[in-house]
This record gives structure tokens, sequence and C-alpha cells, in this order.
């Protein structure tokens, strides 16, 4: 075991694979020179032809990486802010998504598309800011990963890459600079398998990526008072509805816990999965606690109030005991 | 650049038999037999089978939704097309695709794009795959000239540019982008102009003469093979259908598509050449019509006879493992 940064285990699984395998490169915008520093130093390992700085252009890069994964390549297209891939957009939505279902399995499109997302601490504002995974899910045929520690971070990359379908990877620009113990040794961690951060017996805190740690945070607190189950599902397609199911049967109350706007977002997907299995297991309705619907704003105290903090899910969790 | 007799031929029975699947197809949909969408290439034969002529086997061709010529000119049975066309489960997308995203992955043709430019970025990561494997493959884009104005034709151009991929570009010019003729839809003259912006070549041909097509794409194409880097060739047609099944084409001034079929009809303007040169008789013109519409005729029998495609599997593939969807 070793400690190290988020940003760091995601750089040794693009090492890894890229030494294990020929056909992965990764490309895009400034990769080697600027940014958050995911690949710096692949190239001097793997050379410009596999580790490739593109032009500003988010539907080439994502287009191009689907045309290369049609080929048996098995690109990491990065997108540097998740707010950029709306340019790409008829590239995942009408052509990625599509491929498989439309040659009846003939045709694959292994890549993965890597891409951080939320909000920033020097404030980012309303296009560099965003959390959209959830619009994602409502596409069939794409995969989404969304790690929520190192070790996560580093074992669900190399499976994601592995993967033969496409693969959306949501990264988070607060957990990039995040410590955890990654080992040594080989190790890949399957798409579609939750993890039980902590286990609790009074309620079932369902929670993605940043959203994780505010939520171990709130549990440790009310450790005495309330016993807070918390659940990363780590991938949302495919969803690991068991493990969520069984523990709601267990504790009977249910809270989900997103960065995206609460409007049409995965917390109220979840819910209805769970309810479908569980409702007569409930002592408590369910909630959702995820960004207001506003477009994300500049100044620190607007900021603050948009998404989910420690203080809201805390205020949010007595609510539910409050009888 | 010598063309073989046989070649001519087989270019010329190419030709024909795209012609006359979607002058059937055309007749399929006005008697309301058929759903969906159907983009023909009337007036654009020449150019699918000129520019496919032009390629290897092992080569790869994005097409797009008029994509009935181009898998027929790289050797798609007309009885898979058909059969996609009915949705049935023997078409070559298996009745999931219907007319405008056919498949056929044996002859180097990724799923075609309804898109109209969606497929040029995915062709010009073929041609990345291609340099970065070392593969000697030359990948062929095709769309139209409405495909010119969207923003994927920009960022992939420049991108093929720059790295030197081994590509070309084709721009099926037919003079309409849907209903609007392309005075109204570009202030620019020719479409190759555009290479310029690029530091690409481009070239523009007469698409309506198949040899000259076929010429002119196998250089771009020889050129991509050897490491000359991309090129955007234009082929000037005209668009001799509406833009799908059922549009008769209102907005087009009077008299025009009559004149141009006057005289750039790809098809009479081959058969005249073809047998000015003696290459065939009119006699073998007629044999080479009659088996075609053979072949037509079995094609409807066969997409007609198929059976549909079984519901169990609606799910199925939406993912490689084959997972079904709740």
């Amino acid at each position: 075991m070793s400690e190290m940064m988020y940003v760091e285990a995601l750089r040794t699984a693009l090492r890894e694979e890229m030494r294990r395998d020929k056909s992965v490169f990764i490309m895009g915008e400034d990769i080697t020179r600027y940014g958050f520093g995911v690949n710096r130093g692949l190239v001097d390992e793997f050379g410009s032809d596999r580790v490739r700085n593109t032009p500003i252009s988010e539907a080439a890069i994502i287009g191009s990486a689907v045309g290369a994964a049609l080929r048996g390549m098995r690109p990491v297209a990065e997108i540097m802010f998740v707010d950029f891939i709306m340019i790409g957009m008829d590239q995942i939505v009408n052509q990625a998504a599509k491929m498989s279902y439309l040659s009846n399995g003939e045709l694959s499109v292994p890549m993965v598309i890597r891409t951080p997302e939320g909000t920033e601490w020097f404030g980012g504002g309303a296009q560099h800011s965003q959390t959209l995974h959830s619009m994602f899910m409502n596409i069939p045929g794409l995969k989404l990963v969304i790690p929520s520690d190192p070790y996560d971070a580093k074992g669900l990359l190399k499976s994601a890459i592995r993967d033969d379908n496409p693969v959306i990877f949501f990264e988070h620009k607060q957990l990039y600079t995040q410590k955890g113990e990654v080992p040594e040794e080989e190790y890949t961690i399957p798409l579609g398998k939750a993890v039980i951060k902590k286990e609790g017996k009074d309620l079932t805190l369902v929670a993605t990526s940043w959203m994780i740690k505010h939520s171990l945070e709130v549990a440790e607190e009310l450790k005495g008072k309330i016993s807070i189950e918390v659940i990363d599902p780590r991938t949302l397609v495919p969803l690991d509805k068991d493990t969520i199911i069984d523990s709601v049967k267990k504790t009977g109350r249910l809270l989900v816990i997103d960065e995206s706007s609460i409007n049409g977002g995965i917390q109220g997907e979840i819910i209805s999965v769970v309810m479908k299995e569980a409702f007569w297991n409930m002592e408590f309705p369910p909630r959702r606690l995820g960004s207001l619907n506003t477009p994300i704003p500049f100044s620190e105290s607007l900021e603050k109030e948009v998404f989910p903090t420690k203080e809201k899910i805390k205020k949010e969790v007595l609510s539910m005991f409050s009888d | 650049m010598k063309v073989s007799r046989e070649q001519k031929i087989n270019m010329y029975r190419s030709m024909i038999r795209i012609r006359r699947f979607e002058d059937k197809l055309e007749q399929i949909y006005r008697d309301g037999k058929l759903n969906g969408h159907s983009h023909t290439c009337h007036g654009g034969e020449a150019i699918a089978v000129g520019a496919i002529e032009a390629l290897s086997e092992k080569d790869i061709i994005f097409s797009n939704h008029r994509g009935h010529g181009h898998f027929l000119a790289r050797g798609t049975s007309p009885k898979n097309i058909m059969a996609e066309c009915y949705g049935k489960v023997t078409g070559t997308n298996k009745g999931r695709s219907g007319s405008m995203y056919l498949v056929d992955t044996k002859r180097g043709m990724p799923v075609a794009s309804g898109i109209v430019g969606g497929n040029i970025c995915l062709a010009t990561g073929s041609a990345l795959a291609s340099q970065i494997k070392k593969d000697d493959v030359v990948t062929l884009s095709i769309f139209g000239d409405g495909a010119t104005n969207i923003g994927f034709f920009h960022e992939a151009l420049n991108m093929a540019a720059l790295w030197n991929l081994p590509i070309v570009y084709l721009c099926e010019n037919n003079q309409y982008g849907e209903g609007t003729k392309r005075e109204q839809h570009q202030k620019i003259k020719k479409i190759s102009d555009r290479a310029i912006a690029y530091a690409m070549s481009g070239l523009t041909v007469d698409g309506t003469d198949v040899i000259k097509v076929y010429k002119t794409v196998k250089q771009a194409v020889e050129k991509a093979r050897s490491g000359g880097g991309p090129t955007l060739v234009e082929c000037v047609a005209y668009r001799l259908s509406g833009h799908s099944a059922g549009d008769l084409g209102i907005y087009r001034p009077r008299g025009e598509k009559e004149e141009w079929e006057k005289i750039y009809d790809p098809i009479k303007k081959y058969k005249k050449q073809l047998l000015k040169e003696g290459m065939l008789t009119l006699q073998e013109t007629e044999k080479i019509e009659e088996e075609i519409q053979k072949e037509i005729k079995e094609a409807v029998k066969f997409a007609i006879e198929s059976e549909e495609p079984l519901v169990e599997t609606v799910g199925k593939y939406v993912y490689q493992e084959d997972e079904n969807n709740e």
C-alpha cells in the first residue's frame, strides 16, 4: 500500500493500461502541458503518437475517439471540463451509444471519456462548474463511472479502459488532491459493483463523488445518535441496485445525495428503483438532495448556497428522524 | 491511369443497380408500403461507384443517410439492403436501422450516419487509428454539400490536416441541402476551396462522370496511402430525386431538374460513352438492364418474405456483453 492523490491514482491507471495494451492511447487539449495534471509525464514514456495534444475541438476529440475505437483502438479522450462535453454531444449520444445496437453487436466502441465536473475552489462559475452526469443516464448504450477516492479511481479507470463499451468517467475537481491508500499490486474494480463505505442500521445514505466525503463526516458526527450506512454506487450505469435495495430493506430510510441539479437528476432515479422493491420496508419517505435548479453563480456566498454541503446533509438527515 | 474494360462494365452495372434499386424503393414508399425515411442518390451514382472503385478491399468507408448507393457499390447485396428497409431480420442491421444507418462490417463499412456531418469526425478517428497502427488503410469519409456547413467538418478537417492523416473527404455536392439550394446555404462557389483553410489539397471534379471521379479519388487515395495526407474531393452532380421519399421538390426552379437530367444524368452519359467507345453494344446494355431488374425484383421478394425480428431481442446489444435493459 502507498498513499497517493486521486490525480496520481488516475495517472497510474493510465500508465499501467498503456503498458499493458498498445491499442490504448490518450488525447485531449493540452494534456502534456496544462490542466489538472492527470496525464503529466506520460508523453515521455509513450511518445506523442499515443499521448496527443489536440486542437480545441471537442466534437473532433470525441468523434475521432469513436472512430478509432471502431477500428480496434482503445482511446481515452480527456475533456478538460465536463461543461465542454456539450460540443461533442452528438458524437456521444447519436454515434458512440448507438454503434453496438445498430450493428447487432458487430461493432464495439471501447473508449473512455474522462472529464472533471463539480464546483471549484476558485469559482469557475456557470460554464466551468456543472455536474452533468445525470443527463447521460437517460442515454442507453453508455456506461457511467464516478469514483470518489483514489483506490476506486484507479481500479475503475482500468476496468473502464478494458470495457468494450463507451464509458464516461466523471472525476471531481475537489477530489484530485485528496489522498488515499492504493495498493502497489495490480487490481481492478468491476463496473456495476457498489461499495458500502460505512455500515449502519438506521438510514441508508447513497452518495456519489465529492459528496461521499461530506456524507462520511456527517455519519461520524452523528455517531451514537443515528447509525448511517453510506453507500457509493461507484458506477451509475450499470447500477448496483441490489446493494442499495438490501440496505434500505434493513434501515427503512433512504437519502440520496448527488451534486446534479435536483430536477431530473439521478437522485430521483435511484429512489424510484429502490421503491419498486423496498416500499413496504420504509419507515420514512425517501429524500433526495442535490444542487439547486440554478446555474452555478460565481460569488462564493451564492455558490455555497447552490450545491449540497455537509451542513445541508446533516440537516436533511436530522429531519428524517424528527418524529 | 488505365481503366480496364471489365472495370468499366462493372461500374456501369453497379450504377444501373443503384438506380433501379432506388427507383423501386421510391415506388414502394410512394405506394405507402413502407415507413420511415429514405434518401435516394439519383444523379449521384457516378460518385458512389467511381469513388468506391478507387479503394482497396481493406479500406474503410463512412457513409451517410443517403447511403444505399455506397453500400451497393461496395458489394452489399440488394437483398439485405431492401430487407433492412423493410425492417426484417435478414436486413443489413437485422431490422434495427431502416434505410438510414446501414452497416456492412465485412466490407469495411461501419454504421452510416443519419446526422448530417455526424460521421466526419468518426472517419477522421478511423484514419488516426490507421496512422497509429501503421496498417496502410485509407478511410473514405462521404458527406454532402450541406454537411460542409456544420462544425464537425471544420474540426475534423483541421485535425486531419494537422496530423497528416490517411483520409479522403468526399463531398457529394448535389446542390441541395434538403430543400435549400446551395447558393442559399453557402456563399463559396467551389466547396473544394475550403481545403485551403486547412492547408489541405482540394479538388473539384465532375461528379456525373464516373471515370473522372474514379481517377480523381484514386489519386487522392494513393496520396493518403503513401503518407501524403488528406484531400478534400468535391464531386459536383445534381440531386435528381427529392430530399427523401415523398419529396416532390416543389422548391426547385421550374425546368432546372429537366435541364440537368438531359445533359448530366450520369447513367445516360456513361452509357453513351461506353457505346461510343465500343465497350458495350446496345444489346449488352439491354441484357444488363434485364439482369438488374431481375435482381431487384428478387430483392423485394426476399425482403417481403423475410421474418420480422424476434421481439425478445429488443434489448440485445445495447451493450457489448448483451445485457438486457430493463
